[in-house]
């Protein structure tokens, strides 16, 4: 009996930490999808397309994250529960990291839900709400770094520099480069610069020698 | 469409580093192996003794039966 529980494989407590690095991996891709697209750097024809990826990353990435959470909450080991994983602080094993973890979930339905009543809110909001999500990532990234045992030391800075990499520089990016909508009022506000400010020499020479 | 693929994305993430996750997993420790050894006993005189150990291939377990009460 003994043999048995040792030698048998841990499902829940794999498919918990699987599920936890694919919802992670598919959030951060849809983060990094939602900055590309405010700061159009993958240009406006195919917008529409990449929003639709955008929301889609987002509610498959929450789906990886209740699969996380309900392996937790049903391992035999970690006796998690459903209310430690749903309420922040109520976890058995390092609640501050776990609340981080799920404090991040939350954030993260209320983003995805957030595109269903964009309307009913108003733009400014839902972009007000939006801004949660840098919030969200960095809560997520600490969640990850201190309880997923799969990244630990060396494993775990490495991957902090990967999935941080673009989303700091598309931060960067939308901090430095102007709004769409400044870039037009930009181009509209400019009056049209002459069609050539230094003359070709040969031009010069036609004006200056009379017909 | 867009959401067919990317459930069929995340499900082969999902199982592909579920794989990798049991494939690297660290296995218990094994027993050690039931080979014969030999231990030097020290007697009440002060000598030593080397006494060999067979291998069990005996009962691997403990006994249960309690020794007997010494007499007087």
């Amino acid at each position: 009996m003994i043999a048995a529980a040792t030698t048998a494989v841990p499902v829940t407590w794999l498919l918990a930490r699987s599920a936890g690095l694919v919802a992670f991996a598919l959030l951060t891709l849809a983060l990094t999808l939602g900055l590309a697209l405010s700061t159009r750097l993958l240009g406006n024809k195919r917008g529409k397309m990449l929003l639709g990826w955008h929301q889609t990353l987002m509610w498959t990435g929450l789906a990886m994250v209740v699969l996380h959470g309900t392996a937790l909450a049903l391992d035999p080991i970690m006796h998690f529960g459903f209310v430690g994983v749903l309420v922040p602080g109520m976890a058995p094993w390092r609640p501050l990291p776990v609340a981080a973890g799920i404090v991040t979930g939350w954030i993260m339905l209320a983003l995805a839900a957030s595109f269903h009543v964009r309307r009913r809110i108003g733009q400014r909001r839902w972009r007000l709400i939006h801004y949660a999500s840098f919030a969200a990532f960095a809560v997520g990234l600490y969640h990850a770094l201190n309880v997923g045992t799969d990244l630990v030391a060396t494993r775990g800075l490495v991957f902090a520099g990967i999935v941080s990499a673009p989303v700091v520089w598309l931060v960067v990016a939308r901090i430095l480069l102007p709004r769409p909508g400044a870039r037009k009022a930009l181009a509209v506000a400019t009056p049209p610069a002459p069609a050539t400010t230094e003359q070709h020499p040969s031009e010069e020479r036609k004006t200056l020698v009379p017909a | 469409m867009r959401n067919l693929w990317a459930t069929i994305f995340a499900t082969w993430a999902l199982f592909a580093v579920l794989a990798v996750l049991a494939w690297t997993r660290p296995l218990p420790a094994a027993q050690p192996a039931n080979v014969p050894g030999a231990v030097v006993v020290q007697s009440k005189n002060g000598s030593s003794h080397l006494v060999v150990v067979q291998s069990g291939t005996g009962a691997a377990h403990a006994t249960t039966r309690t020794s007997p009460t010494p007499a007087g």
